[in-house]
């Protein structure tokens, strides 16, 4: 049997990073759960647990033992909270997988906060310079992970990064999830991904699609 | 996280504050708690590892499960499957943490980097190669021609601090004795004393 790898979920209370950690329960992975809330962090560890018993799980409150721990970090704090959690861990991160989840939208769903020339996830590859920043998760809604498929078929979920044996672990972490993975291309795709997602968001909006939406690329 | 690895390279080799600054970035730093795994056997061995804090061991199990102690690592000391590490096929032994452990760990492609921006290294890993193949040497002799009792006294002379840190059974299988033997040695040598 192969080594399971360890998994820190940094924001595993949020509504992603719950979901995240739900579906990963019965994957080949030991989960490091970290978050301020403790109670709602004790809700989840039992939450997942009654997913997967035999569950290899930690609680844990502080994000940079978490990452010391983990071989893979999925980043799942508020875009806003990021620069300040990534300079805690920076150290913590050199050679490891870390997974940029975010959607850097402002509150109306209008715009993207970052300027048109960079994504979340590559300012995050700035702030965790030694670490292999990966974008996955950041096109499909926290909805989707109940519901991988929709209307028959299963949701596209897209990666993009610059390390190659990264895009391969992380394809096989969505692919645990129930995602279809599409590797879309390097970091700089990113800013696409995240465009994606405001697109996507807006369409919901219009259309009242009660965030039930995901992407599917459709080719022979 | 890195005191042990630089006093470690400061014995054999000088680095400026940038150069260590740069080795900083190509070690990988883990965590690992008390009996999981940093390797197991069939597995491809990824890294070379150093114990910043704590002990790992490397070891094979035979087909009755029995398991055979190559390497109990403590702090300072280097352990990887060095065939797999090399060839990247698959894993002969395990390495597993016998206490909570701080490690930092090493790719081949990381080394390879390391060498060709600190070439010093390359000096200092010599150094380190010739040191084990020493200790491998006496490992193997003691081996084959020391009787239990001296495979015992010279590991106490050796490494004084493992025998309280690590369990009973594990110094027996590092020796190649039974438990059973290693309780009547320590017996023998508390009548001695």
């Amino acid at each position: 049997m192969a080594l399971k790898q360890t998994v820190a979920i940094i924001g595993a209370t949020g509504n992603m990073g719950s979901v995240i950690a739900k579906s990963l329960a019965n994957g080949p992975y030991r989960l490091l759960l970290m978050a301020k809330d403790t109670v709602k962090l004790q809700q989840l560890y039992e939450d997942v647990h009654a997913i997967a018993n035999e569950v290899e799980q930690e609680i844990i409150a502080c994000p940079k033992d978490a990452c010391w721990e983990a071989d893979l970090i999925i980043f799942a704090v508020p875009y806003s909270a990021e620069a300040e959690i990534a300079e805690k861990i920076k150290q913590y991160t050199t050679g490891k997988v870390v997974v940029s989840i975010s959607n850097p939208m402002d509150k109306t769903f209008s715009k993207l906060l970052t300027s048109s020339c960079k994504s979340a996830a590559e300012e995050l590859q700035d702030r965790l310079p030694y670490s292999k920043v990966i974008k996955a998760f950041n096109t499909t809604f926290a909805a989707n992970f109940e519901h991988p498929v929709i209307d028959g078929k299963q949701v596209d979920a897209f990666i993009a990064g610059d390390d190659e044996e990264a895009l391969g672990i992380v394809s096989n972490l969505v692919k645990t999830v129930g995602f279809n993975p599409i590797i879309a291309g390097d970091l700089s795709v990113s800013r696409i991904l995240e465009s994606m997602q405001l697109l996507l968001v807006q369409l919901g909006l219009r259309y009242n699609y009660n965030w039930l939406a995901g992407w599917k690329v459709l080719h022979k | 996280m890195f005191e042990v690895l630089f006093q470690n390279v400061k014995d054999k080799i000088s680095l400026t504050s940038d150069e260590e600054e740069l080795a900083k970035t190509l070690f990988i730093p883990k965590k690992l708690k008390k009996k999981q795994y940093l390797l197991q056997q069939d597995d491809v061995c990824k890294y070379l590892t150093i114990v910043e804090k704590g002990v790992l061991r490397s070891y094979t199990v035979d087909d009755a499960g029995t398991e055979h102690i190559l390497q109990l690592a403590l702090e300072g000391h280097w352990v990887t499957d060095m065939y797999s590490f090399l060839s990247q096929e698959p894993a002969i032994y395990n390495i597993d943490a016998v206490e909570d452990s701080e490690l930092l760990l090493i790719t081949n492609r990381s080394l390879d980097e390391l060498y060709e921006k600190i070439p010093k290294f390359e000096r200092f890993f010599r150094l380190l190669g010739q040191k084990n193949i020493l200790s491998l040497q006496r490992r193997l002799t003691g081996s084959l021609s020391f009787t239990a009792e001296d495979k015992y006294l010279q590991l106490t002379k050796n490494f004084p601090d493992l025998l309280n840190r690590v369990p009973q059974h594990m110094i027996a299988s590092y020796l190649g004795i039974t438990r059973e033997t290693l309780s009547r040695i320590k017996k023998n040598l508390l009548k001695d004393h």
